[in-house]
């Protein structure tokens, strides 16, 4: 079923011909271009054995021999292109020279015909390159990332850390069970109270506390729409969110969609064409929101539940840094705060690196946060940390600048926490929910905590009464 | 009020009609009585003259005229009576509440019930918001729309962080009030966010539509309203008193300059206050709403004015309405920050909220309130502008234990500047 979803969730991204993140110049009169990425043909196709692996292993169905055909197609047209350029440019020069040291009429009139000749020339040619182009170009952003030397080479999925077994219950308990704690609708509308809803608030800003106190993580609130073309960039199935209809809406090719600000994509506008000091990084940022994937837990069904909501609140994570080698000691840093925060709950839980084809595009690696759920009998993803290389900067165009050139940055983060998903197992393997313990709890001072209490004892007196 | 009973019985009457709002048919446990024709509702040209006062006093879309149309035609009787019947339900929806009689005299006019001051701040020269969290880099909100929208923004730092205090000093101050915490939907069935008086349809909506046709929240009321929709209480569980936290959308737009920056915008994070109660006891929980609120401001130090709403500013569900606005020194204006709202049984009628009154036994539709605890990005330009000094801005005494023990924001040089590139040339 899981695969199932994978191939038609890689089928819907490659279905879709017309892009919001590269817009040929005859389209740009109705759809205007928000953000060009830098098109990296020489480094995509520099080792096409692992290319041609990435592919292989993600199971994506891309003909590598077709796109190289397509490529040099495009290549000869555009080289060809830049010659016309280049001899417009050197006639257009001599024109003026010509002009200044008073050159014949007939020596003049013969090179502004030839700049016409050349005008029309690359008119022509630019149309006849505009399709070539849009096949060429829509292909190439359609090519996966490299693949981590981390990621499993079988199709099973690698553990790297695992806190407690799972234990054997023969009848466990059903979260849904709980009606005191939740009041489920379906996979849009559920509710949770008391501590559930405490935990919810509780857990998600202790984490983040957590990152920015122990981590040297930066805070952030951000936004819920995302538009179509950071998920493009980030190469996202657009199935995974919904869809907002906007009234005014002036670049249709660009909608926008509900991810929340919990979400990975949520950061990226923020850093897209942002060109960084490197005294900055790396750039540690941690955020708190919702997050509204509506597909991602549908793993859990069919039957609905908290593992299948859409909704959740979340603790996002972003780093950004310079090297290759940086980004793989921050992907272990994030993990390791996330270990502290799941081992204090003394939970089974265990992380895994996921299987090539469970990958999106822009991902080369990912680890995978899993809870044990016992209604399920399975392990359940409370959060997932991926390595995008500088696949994702480059669509983004987000920098640093060293001496006289641009280096794009490397991406690592994802969700550090869903505490929907999190909620549902800790009912069900019966531990209370209680935030106050948790790795980063607000540890409030004695007159805080003392005045609560009073006020608590009072209001209790007063309930006496009613 | 006589003459909105016989509203209430005739939209009452419609509703029971197989065709209409099957929301609030499905699942309704046997609180509504059958109609009798004896009960039949004759509206008075001089009750319909009343009907349209309040309308006009509220300064809401008068569809009494339309209303009198269709009475009369339900009185002439013919073939088309479920249509009508239908047409007339529809209106009597978009009526507004009746109006509390103390607000008939306030000429359309707010009355400042009190002022607050704590802190002394400058007549002049006190910098706007987003300057100040520019200068800190605690914000961004430019060159964003292509990306995450138009009037979109970013919290950073310190700033982010204040906005988690604030939720849970306002949670814990809420809790200590007797309220319990609900986890929210912020997606919603078009008919519940109908339901608070809320329209879905038309240029003007402020609500926003996905494409499965469900709605976003744009406010938390609407998901308690329907967590309670078709519930009957027992009086002894009244009043029933909840908090929520959620994000909120709203499809409006402002180019008014004094609504700038984070003043107005499309999504953000609030704290809500949300009751059910008896007639009895709705009067007296408003005044409790605003005390909890004009609690909470105080505690913060800023300096604010609490306003009686008159009918023009009350929306359609309100019967009455405070609003709390702070005093934002850097652009030398008043802002609403906060509200509550006594919606009578207004609300409960088109949800089916009722409870089962203790002295009769009989089932009465419920009251419901609302009120804004602390809404984010208002908040944070009141105590952003009203606590700044040269280069830092000092945190209010009780947010500090929920800041990590930090006095004053600061900049903080691990945030970039926004320093944007147009492009750079492909290889």
């Amino acid at each position: 079923m899981l695969k199932l979803r994978g191939v038609v969730s890689k089928c819907f991204f490659l279905r879709r011909h017309i892009s919001a993140l590269y817009i040929t110049g005859d389209k740009a009169n109705e759809n205007y271009v928000t953000l060009q990425p830098f098109l990296d043909f020489a480094g995509t196709f520099r080792d096409r054995a692992v290319l041609e692996q990435s592919i292989a292993r993600r199971g994506l169905a891309i003909d590598l021999e077709e796109m190289l055909t397509k490529y040099a197609t495009y290549q000869t047209h555009h080289e060809q292109l830049l010659r016309l350029e280049e001899e417009r440019d050197a006639i257009t020069k001599e024109l003026k020279l010509l002009t200044k040291s008073g050159g014949s009429a007939a020596q003049l009139e013969e090179l502004r015909a030839r700049g016409k000749v050349l005008r029309n020339e690359v008119k022509a040619l630019k149309q006849s390159l505009y399709p070539i182009e849009d096949d060429f170009i829509h292909d190439f952003l359609h090519l996966p990332n490299g693949l981590h030397s981390h990621c499993p080479q079988t199709n099973v999925e690698k553990l790297i850390y695992r806190h407690k077994t799972p234990p054997a219950v023969e009848q466990p308990r059903w979260h849904l069970d709980r009606k005191e704690l939740v009041h489920f609708v379906d996979n849009n509308r559920y509710y949770m109270m008391e501590k559930a809803a405490h935990f919810d608030v509780d857990a998600m800003q202790a984490l983040a506390r957590y990152f920015v106190t122990h981590g040297d993580f930066v805070q952030t609130s951000n936004p819920d729409f995302v538009r179509c073309v950071l998920l493009e960039a980030n190469a996202t199935p657009l199935s995974q969110y919904h869809l907002v209809r906007e009234e005014h809406l002036l670049n249709k090719l660009n909608t926008a969609y509900l991810t929340g600000g919990g979400a990975f994509e949520s950061f990226l506008g923020t850093l897209t064409k942002l060109c960084v000091y490197p005294s900055v990084l790396p750039l540690r940022y941690v955020a708190c929101g919702r997050s509204y994937n509506r597909e991602e837990a549908l793993a859990y069904g069919p039957t609905p539940s908290l593992y299948t909501a859409t909704q959740t609140n979340a603790v996002q994570s972003l780093v950004a840094t310079q090297t290759e080698a940086d980004a793989d000691a921050a992907l272990e840093h994030v993990l390791n705060l996330a270990i502290d925060f799941y081992k204090s709950l003394d939970i089974p839980f265990r992380i895994v690196y996921v299987t090539a084809e469970r990958l999106t595009p822009a991902e080369s690696l990912r680890a995978s946060i899993e809870v044990y759920a016992p209604s399920l009998k399975r392990y359940v993803c409370v959060g997932r940390i991926s390595n995008y290389g500088d696949f994702v900067s480059k669509r983004i165009l987000f920098s640093t600048r060293r001496d006289k050139h641009y280096d794009f940055l490397h991406l690592v983060g994802g969700p550090v926490l869903y505490t929907t998903r999190l909620i549902a197992a800790l009912i069900e393997l019966g531990v209370k929910l209680e935030a106050s313990k948790l790795p980063g709890a607000l540890q409030l001072g004695p007159s805080v905590q003392a005045m609560s209490q009073h006020q608590r004892d009072l209001q209790e007196f007063k309930d006496l009464f009613k | 009020m006589k003459l909105l009973t016989n509203v209430r019985k005739l939209l009452l009457r419609c509703r029971q009609s197989p065709t209409l709002r099957p929301m609030t048919r499905t699942k309704t446990t046997t609180t509504t009585q059958a109609h009798d024709a004896a009960d039949e509702p004759a509206l008075t040209s001089a009750q319909l003259d009343e009907l349209e006062q309040n309308v006009q006093l509220r300064q809401h879309k008068n569809n009494v005229p339309r209303i009198r149309q269709l009475v009369e035609a339900l009185r002439q009787g013919g073939q088309t009576q479920d249509v009508i019947r239908q047409q007339l339900a529809a209106e009597l929806q978009q009526l507004p509440n009746a109006t509390h009689p103390r607000l008939l005299a306030y000429d359309n006019q707010p009355l400042e019930l009190a002022n607050y001051k704590h802190r002394v701040l400058p007549q002049q020269g006190a910098k706007e918001f987003s300057e100040l969290a520019r200068a800190l880099s605690l914000y961004r909100m430019e060159h964003l729309g292509n990306y995450t929208g138009h009037k979109s923004y970013y919290l950073t730092g310190q700033l982010a962080m204040l906005e988690q205090a604030i939720i849970q000093y306002a949670l814990r101050s809420l809790t200590r009030h007797g309220f319990k915490l609900i986890s929210v939907p912020d997606i919603l069935p078009r008919e519940i966010i109908e339901s608070c008086g809320m329209r879905t349809e038309g240029e003007r909506t402020q609500v926003y539509k996905l494409d499965t046709d469900q709605c976003l929240s744009g406010t938390s009321e609407m998901a308690l309203a329907g967590f309670f929709a078709n519930r009957q209480l027992m009086e002894w569980e009244l009043p029933v008193k909840v908090a929520a936290v959620s994000r909120c959308y709203r499809a409006e737009t402002s180019g008014l300059h004094e609504e700038k920056g984070i003043y107005r915008v499309h999504q953000f994070t609030k704290v809500e206050m949300f009751a059910i109660a008896t007639p009895e006891q709705s009067e007296p929980m408003l005044e409790e709403f605003k005390n909890i609120e004009i609690d909470l401001f105080k505690q913060l130090g800023i300096n604010f004015r609490l306003l009686d709403m008159p009918p023009c500013e009350l929306g359609a569900p309100a019967y009455q309405k405070y609003d709390i606005e702070a005093w934002l020194p850097g652009r030398q204006m008043w802002g609403e920050i906060s509200s509550c709202s006594n919606c009578t049984d207004y609300q409960a009628k088109r949800l089916n909220v009722k409870y089962n009154r203790a002295r009769d036994a009989a089932l009465i539709h419920a009251h419901t309130l609302n009120g804004t605890a602390t809404a984010i990005p208002r908040l944070l330009i009141a105590l952003v502008e009203s606590y700044q000094s040269a280069d830092s801005i000092q945190i209010p005494e009780v947010l500090v234990p929920f800041m990590n023990g930090q006095r004053t924001i600061t900049k903080n040089k691990k945030i970039p500047e926004t320093k944007l590139v147009k492009f750079i040339r492909s290889a």
